[in-house]
């Protein structure tokens, strides 16, 4: 199974760095809906609204999964916003812990270390991915609650769904996850010294275009299927908002595939430090 | 098949590291108890072997074994009974020493908190300070307690001394020939014979990847070579004198150095005649049997 003293370990070791992204997150969403109260006093949300309904932010706003009526409920504001802020930091903290968890060893030489102790490269393995998957877990519940939190302090009169926000919340888990997994299994492709860190930046920044411009331009439609962000369902308005089977599958099983990679390319590797 | 039991024994062990060579059919046979030095220079292949028996990396081709285990199958319960010190220390930067030990220690069944307390003392050194801060020598002391709290019954040294003072050296010389007088067999690797010499009974020497000689330490010794000086009343030539044994002479001024593996008598009789001032004739040291053994390797090329 996991090797406990490795688990143990390792979660000490990122313990401050969760705790950072935590507060980070939070602090976004909490000041990002401190806003919507303000849009929504009369004057100002018809004054945004006429600045909205302009052809480049209308495009804008498409761009980012948004419209402008969507901004009058409280859920479509927060997850116009989660679309844009959340889930792109999400989706940096675990590809960046992901890419780093195992790699980290050999960069730094104390793989050498590590596996001259009585431990096989599978458990070892595992256990960095119990390690990775607890942080996302955990990271994942402040946000879930922070969010909930600020949608209970600012809605005032709007109404929103306590399911369609859990939807949301969860197809923005398995994003983070799959970015997780890729950067997991690229850290071991990537020889000693190379900038992972800039590859994995590269990585959910070119995704997130790709979605964006498959957005605004409705004959790349097709080609925005490239990245993760366009399986994330961002209709939180809609009556028939749901966890859809294909998109869970797409999400679980492209993790899978580069998790598995991983331990099959784990368990060969020669560690030369 | 099998006939006698060895603690560590491989079989054509070879490593490529694609085209690049590691080590070519490495054949060792090291006994239960004993010490084994294993000697070459830098870029030989001792670590690339080292690495291999410790599932670090996978062989090409050709098996190892230890403790009749295979070396790719159960490297994590060969490494049960392992204790490993790397040429090159590297530990997790912002543990202090005690959160280093113990978490090393809890990859292994033994209790070793009084052992950690006990070695710490034998070699000076604070349980506090935090890894990053340590000097190379102090990291090294810490390499060699995390090799030992666990009292594993085989030792794997890479090139354990550099970096260490005399007087921590002549400690942990000390401290591993107690270990093997409790019966720990200790696999030596260094580049420095003097060091194999004060501890090794059997030395094996590679070279590019091969080994070229397994040898007692006392046959190497014995092996009736000598090292010749000879100073002439003129400058010397590198074949002043001829004579069946002779290897590299070295002239220098009035001087010719070489070592000779031919009988006294033959030299004797080579000299006669000759304008000589003075004959030193003394027993190579080990590092000079060693030149010998890598020059005569270059003669079969």
């Amino acid at each position: 199974m996991i090797n406990a003293n490795i688990y143990t370990k390792e979660l000490k070791r990122y313990r401050n760095s969760l705790i950072g992204w935590s507060i980070s997150v939070a602090v976004f969403i909490l000041l990002g809906m401190a806003f919507y109260p303000l849009l929504m006093q009369e004057d100002m949300f018809k004054q945004i609204s006429a600045f909205l309904e302009n052809p480049f932010m209308k495009n804008m706003m498409t761009a980012f999964g948004a419209s402008a009526d969507m901004w009058t409920n409280v859920l479509g504001f927060y997850s116009t916003r989660n679309a844009m802020f959340i889930m792109l930091l999400g989706s940096f903290f675990s590809i960046l812990l992901a890419g780093k968890i195992l790699a980290r060893e050999e960069q730094e030489k104390t793989a050498e270390f590590l596996l001259t102790k009585p431990v096989t490269r599978l458990e070892v393995v595992r256990s960095k991915l119990a390690v990775y998957l607890t942080n996302l877990i955990l990271l994942n519940i402040v946000i879930f609650t922070i969010g909930l939190l600020s949608l209970e302090i600012f809605k005032g009169d709007s109404r929103y769904s306590f399911k369609a926000f859990f939807i949301h919340w969860f197809y923005a888990l398995l994003l983070m996850l799959t970015f997780g997994a890729i950067g997991l299994f690229l850290s071991l492709l990537i020889k000693r010294g190379r900038p992972i860190i800039s590859l994995s930046i590269g990585i959910i920044v070119g995704a997130y275009f790709i979605d964006i411009l498959s957005r605004v331009t409705p004959s790349a439609d097709k080609f925005g299927y490239l990245s993760p962000f366009k399986f994330i369902d961002t209709g939180v308005l809609r009556p028939d908002y749901a966890l859809v089977g294909w998109r869970v599958f797409y999400f679980l099983g492209l993790s899978l595939v580069f998790i598995v990679l991983t331990f099959v390319r784990y368990k060969k590797k020669d560690i030369l430090v | 098949m099998m006939g006698k039991m060895y603690l560590i024994e491989t079989q054509n062990l070879t490593k490529y590291y694609g085209k690049a060579r590691g080590i070519i059919n490495i054949d060792l046979q090291i006994e239960p108890g004993e010490i084994f030095g294993f000697i070459g220079p830098n870029g030989a292949g001792k670590s690339t072997t080292i690495r291999t028996l410790l599932g670090l990396i996978f062989p090409t081709s050709g098996r190892g074994r230890i403790f009749g285990l295979d070396i790719v199958k159960d490297s994590k319960e060969i490494k049960k009974q392992i204790g490993f010190m790397p040429s090159e220390v590297h530990y997790y930067e912002k543990m202090d020493v005690h959160e280093l030990l113990s978490y090393s220690a809890n990859f292994y069944e033994t209790d070793c908190e009084s052992r950690i307390v006990e070695l710490a003392g034998t070699f000076d050194l604070d349980l506090d300070r935090k890894i990053i801060d340590l000097s190379r020598g102090n990291q090294k002391k810490v390499s060699i307690l995390q090799s030992l709290i666990h009292q594993p019954p085989l030792l794997i040294l890479d090139e354990p001394t550099s970096g260490l003072d005399p007087l921590m050296q002549a400690k942990f010389f000390d401290i591993l020939k107690e270990e093997n007088s409790k019966g720990t067999t200790i696999f030596f690797s260094s580049h420095t014979l003097s060091e194999v010499q004060k501890m090794c009974r059997r030395v094996g020497i590679i070279k590019d990847g091969k080994i070229i000689a397994v040898e007692d330490i006392e046959t190497l010794r014995k092996k009736q070579l000598r090292k010749i000086q000879i100073e002439f009343n003129h400058p010397a030539e590198p074949d002043e004198i001829d004579c069946p044994g002779i290897i590299d002479p070295n002239p220098e001024k009035n001087n010719l150095f070489f070592l000779f593996s031919g009988t006294i008598n033959d030299l004797l009789h080579a000299l006669d005649g000759k304008d000589i001032e003075d004959l030193i004739i003394e027993e190579p040291t080990l590092e000079e049997i060693f030149m010998h053994y890598y020059s005569e390797e270059n003669d079969k090329r």
